[in-house]
C-alpha cells in the first residue's frame, strides 16, 4: 500500500554575503544556467533579481530558538514554513536557492536542514556559497557576520577582483584560507564561475572526500589575524574509539558554540572501515564509511573551523586518543 | 495489518470521488453540509455539490500557485480562500450560486492561514507577521494585528467569537474582538506554537508546539499543563464536542505517524492521561472528531484514513489516495467524511448508503 518510490530530495544552495557583494548577480547566473529546470528561490531582502521568475518567494528572517537558547537548536522559522508549503506540490522543483541578507548568521539556516523533520526529509543542503566583495570586505572585516559567513562557507567567491591589486587579492585569500581551510576559493569578476564548481558540491554529504587545501597544510605557522580560524590535524596512527568518543563529546559540549564546522576521516583501532564525521556547532553526524583499501595509507584528517580555537590543545587532546 | 475486510453496519462506504491536478491543500464543508470546497497546490478551487454523483463547479483554474487555505463563513454565505499569490478571494452566495465579490491583494505575502469567526462574518487571515480581519458586512478591513515575534503560524477563533487566537514563535496571542487595540493575552510557549485549538465549550485552549510539546491552558487558570514525549513536532490538534466522564472534551494530537489522545481524569490530581493510537505508517496530516461523537478520523501520508471508535479502537480503514492523504473534513452533520490526497484525489465517504454513487 505504501508507495515504494522514495520522493527525491531537492538540493539546496545557500547564498550568503554582504549586500552588494554580488549575490544577486550570482543568483541570476544560477537561474540562467538552470534554464528549463524548476528553481525555487527564497530571498530575505529584495535585491534586483533580474529574471522574471515565478518561484521567487520573499521571506523575513525569523530566528526560532527552540531549546532555552541552545545555539544548535536555533533554526529559521521562515524557512520551515515556506519549504513546508513549497514541498507539497507534486510537480516539485529541481533546486532550491536561499539568498540570505548580508547580516544573516548562516548557522540557523544550516541547522534548519538537520533539525526540522520535514525539511530534512525532503531536501538536502548541497553547499554554502559566500560571495565576498574583494574591495569592500576590508570595511566589514570586524563584523561577526562577515567572519561567520566565510567560516561556514564551502565555496567562497572573491568577487570584483578587477577593483583591487593582485597583492591585495593574495593577502585577502591568505586571510580567508586562515579562517576556513576547507572552502574552495575562486577569484571572480561579476560572479562569473563555472556552475560545476558551484552546484552539486555535496558539501554535507559524508561520502564526499575531505579536501583540506594543501596550501593550508604546507604553511608551518598560521597567522591568525582573526578570532575565527581553522585548525587542521593530519596524523597517522590508530585511535581508541572510546577515548575519541569521550573527547569529541566533551569538545562539543564545552566548545560547541564556538565550533562552526568540523569534518574528518579517522582510523579507529580494530576497525577495517574509515570513520567519517562532520558537525555544525553541536550537531554531529558520524559513521563508519567504506573499508580502507588494500595498500591505502590509513590516516587521520580533521578540520575544525571556529572562534578562539586553541590549536595546541586540540592537537594534544587528539593525540591522547591515539592507541 | 489492515487485512480485515468484513463490512459492518454503520460503516462508511465510498460515495464519490473526483480529482484536482495537484496536492489537495484544503477541504471544507459548508455549514449545511451540502457543498464541499477544495483547493490544490496548483491553484484550483472547486465546489462539489449534489447528492449521489456530485457536480463540480470550478471557481478558479490552476495557475501554478497554491491555494493553501479555504473556509465557509458561519452562515454559509461566504467562501474565502488564500494562497501563494497573496490574494484573499471571497465568493458570496447569490441566487443559489457563489459569485466572486472581493479580492484582497497582499503581494508578496503568502496567505497560508485563514479563519472565519464562528458568530459573525469576520474573516481573519495571515499576512506574514500580521493578521488582518476583514468585515464582510462593511466590506473592509476591521483591524490589522501585529504578532511581532514571527509569522502567524496558526489562526483560530474562540467558539464564542469574542476572541481571536494566533500562534507563532514564543507563544499564543489572544486578542479581544470587542477591542482590537487592547493588548493581547499571551500564553507563553518556549519554542513556537504551530497548531492551536479551543475546546468546543471554550474552556480549554491547546497549543501544539515545534519542540514536541503540547500546552493546554484552562481559561482563567494561570498554570497550563505541558505534555511531552512526542515523536516529532505537533502537527494538529482536535477536540471532541462531547464530554468524557470528567466532563471534559477529549483532545487528539498528531505527531509524525502517531496519534496521542488525552483525557482529563475525574480525579483532579491525576491531570490528563494519554493513550497512543498506533497503526499509521507515515506522517499524519489531519485528525478530526466526528461532530457530536467521539469517533476520530485520521488521514495520513501512508494512504489510509482510519476511524477510531471512542478515540480508542480502530474500526475502519479507508483508502483511495495511494500516494498519501493530505487533509480531511467531517460534514458538520456527521453523515459524511471528505478527504483530499497528495495527488489531487478528492474522496467522500458516507454512512450506510449502499449501492449509490460507486460508478
Amino acid at each position: 500500500m505504501v508507495t515504494a518510490d522514495i520522493p527525491s530530495s531537492v538540493p539546496v544552495t545557500l547564498l550568503t554575503g554582504y549586500l552588494g557583494a554580488g549575490k544577486t548577480t550570482l543568483l541570476n547566473r544560477i537561474l540562467t544556467h538552470e534554464h528549463g529546470k524548476k528553481v525555487a528561490v527564497i530571498v530575505n531582502e529584495f535585491g534586483d533579481v533580474g529574471i522574471d521568475h515565478q518561484l521567487i518567494i520573499n521571506a523575513d528572517e525569523e530566528i526560532f530558538e527552540m531549546n532555552n537558547g541552545c545555539i544548535c537548536c536555533t533554526v529559521r522559522g521562515d524557512l520551515i514554513r515556506i519549504i513546508g508549503n513549497l514541498m507539497k506540490r507534486r510537480d516539485k522543483f529541481d533546486h532550491l536557492v536561499i539568498e540570505t541578507t548580508g547580516l544573516a548568521d548562516p548557522a540557523p539556516v544550516i541547522q534548519t536542514f538537520f533539525m526540522d523533520e520535514d525539511v530534512q526529509a525532503q531536501t538536502n543542503l548541497d553547499s554554502v556559497v559566500t560571495v565576498v566583495d574583494a574591495k569592500h570586505i576590508w570595511q566589514h572585516w570586524e563584523a561577526e557576520e562577515a567572519q561567520e559567513q566565510i567560516a561556514f562557507a564551502d565555496v567562497v567567491l572573491l568577487n570584483k577582483t578587477d577593483l583591487v591589486t593582485p597583492e591585495e587579492l593574495d593577502e585577502l585569500e591568505r586571510r580567508i584560507r586562515g579562517m576556513n581551510a576547507l572552502a574552495k576559493i575562486y577569484r571572480t569578476r561579476n560572479a562569473e564561475l563555472e556552475m560545476d564548481a558551484l552546484l552539486g558540491i555535496g558539501a554535507f554529504d559524508l561520502n564526499r572526500a575531505l579536501e583540506i587545501d594543501p596550501e593550508f597544510l604546507n604553511e608551518t605557522a598560521h597567522q591568525h589575524d582573526e578570532t575565527v580560524g581553522s585548525v587542521a590535524i593530519v596524523e597517522s596512527g590508530e585511535l581508541d574509539g572510546n577515548k575519541l568518543n569521550e573527547w569529541l563529546g566533551q569538545l562539543l559540549q564545552n566548545q560547541g558554540p564556538d565550533i562552526f564546522r568540523m569534518k574528518g576521516i579517522l582510523t579507529i583501532a580494530g576497525e577495517d572501515q574509515r570513520f567519517v564525521f562532520q558537525g555544525v556547532h553541536m550537531l554531529f553526524d558520524g559513521r563508519a564509511d567504506r573499508p580502507w583499501k588494500p595498500g591505502e595509507t590509513r590516516k587521520n584528517e580533521l578540520v575544525f573551523i571556529g572562534r578562539n580555537l586553541n590549536e595546541a590543545q586540540l592537537r594534544e587532546d587528539f593525540r591522547a586518543c591515539l592507541v | 495489518m489492515f487485512g480485515l475486510k468484513t463490512k459492518k453496519q454503520g460503516e462508511f462506504g465510498r460515495h464519490w470521488q473526483g480529482t484536482l491536478s495537484d496536492y489537495v491543500m484544503a477541504i471544507a464543508y459548508s455549514p449545511d453540509g451540502k457543498t464541499i470546497a477544495a483547493s490544490s497546490a496548483a491553484g484550483e478551487v472547486v465546489l462539489c455539490q449534489g447528492a449521489g454523483a456530485l457536480s463540480v463547479t470550478v471557481l478558479q483554474e490552476s495557475d501554478g500557485r497554491s491555494v493553501d487555505c479555504l473556509a465557509f463563513s458561519q452562515d454559509g454565505q461566504f467562501l474565502a480562500v488564500g494562497g501563494q499569490n497573496g490574494q484573499v478571494k471571497i465568493w458570496q452566495l447569490q441566487s443559489g450560486a457563489f459569485e466572486l465579490v472581493r479580492i484582497l491583494e497582499n503581494t508578496p505575502a503568502w496567505v497560508d492561514r485563514l479563519a472565519w469567526s464562528p458568530t459573525q462574518n469576520l474573516l481573519a487571515f495571515s499576512l506574514g507577521k500580521y493578521v488582518q480581519v476583514w468585515d464582510a458586512a462593511l466590506g473592509e478591513i476591521a483591524t490589522t494585528l501585529n504578532f511581532e515575534t514571527s509569522s502567524a503560524l496558526d489562526i483560530t477563533w474562540h467558539p464564542d467569537g469574542k476572541r481571536l487566537t494566533v500562534g507563532g514563535y514564543q507563544g499564543v496571542k489572544i486578542w479581544t474582538a470587542d477591542d482590537w487595540d487592547d493588548d493581547p493575552y499571551l500564553l507563553t510557549i518556549p519554542s513556537a506554537s504551530v497548531a492551536i485549538a479551543w475546546s468546543p465549550d471554550g474552556k480549554y485552549i491547546a497549543s501544539g508546539n515545534l519542540d514536541r510539546t503540547i500546552t493546554v491552558l484552562e481559561w482563567e487558570n494561570p498554570h497550563p499543563w505541558v505534555m511531552r514525549g512526542f515523536p516529532g513536532k505537533i502537527r494538529q490538534l482536535a477536540w471532541s464536542d462531547v464530554f468524557n466522564k470528567a466532563g471534559t472534551p477529549i483532545l487528539a494530537s498528531s505527531s509524525a505517524e502517531g496519534i496521542v489522545v488525552w483525557e482529563k481524569q475525574e480525579d483532579e490530581t491525576l491531570g490528563w492521561e494519554s493513550r497512543v493510537l498506533a497503526g499509521h505508517e507515515a506522517t499524519i496530516q489531519s485528525v478530526q472528531f466526528q461532530p457530536n461523537s467521539c469517533l476520530l478520523a485520521s488521514a495520513s501520508a501512508d494512504g489510509w484514513v482510519c476511524l477510531w471508535q471512542k478515540a480508542k479502537r480502530q474500526t475502519q480503514v479507508l483508502n483511495g489516495a495511494p500516494s498519501g492523504f493530505s487533509c480531511l473534513s467531517w460534514q458538520p452533520q456527521g453523515h459524511q467524511l471528505a478527504a483530499g490526497g497528495q495527488n489531487g484525489e478528492l474522496l467522500i465517504w458516507s454512512k450506510s448508503v449502499r449501492g449509490q454513487g460507486f460508478g
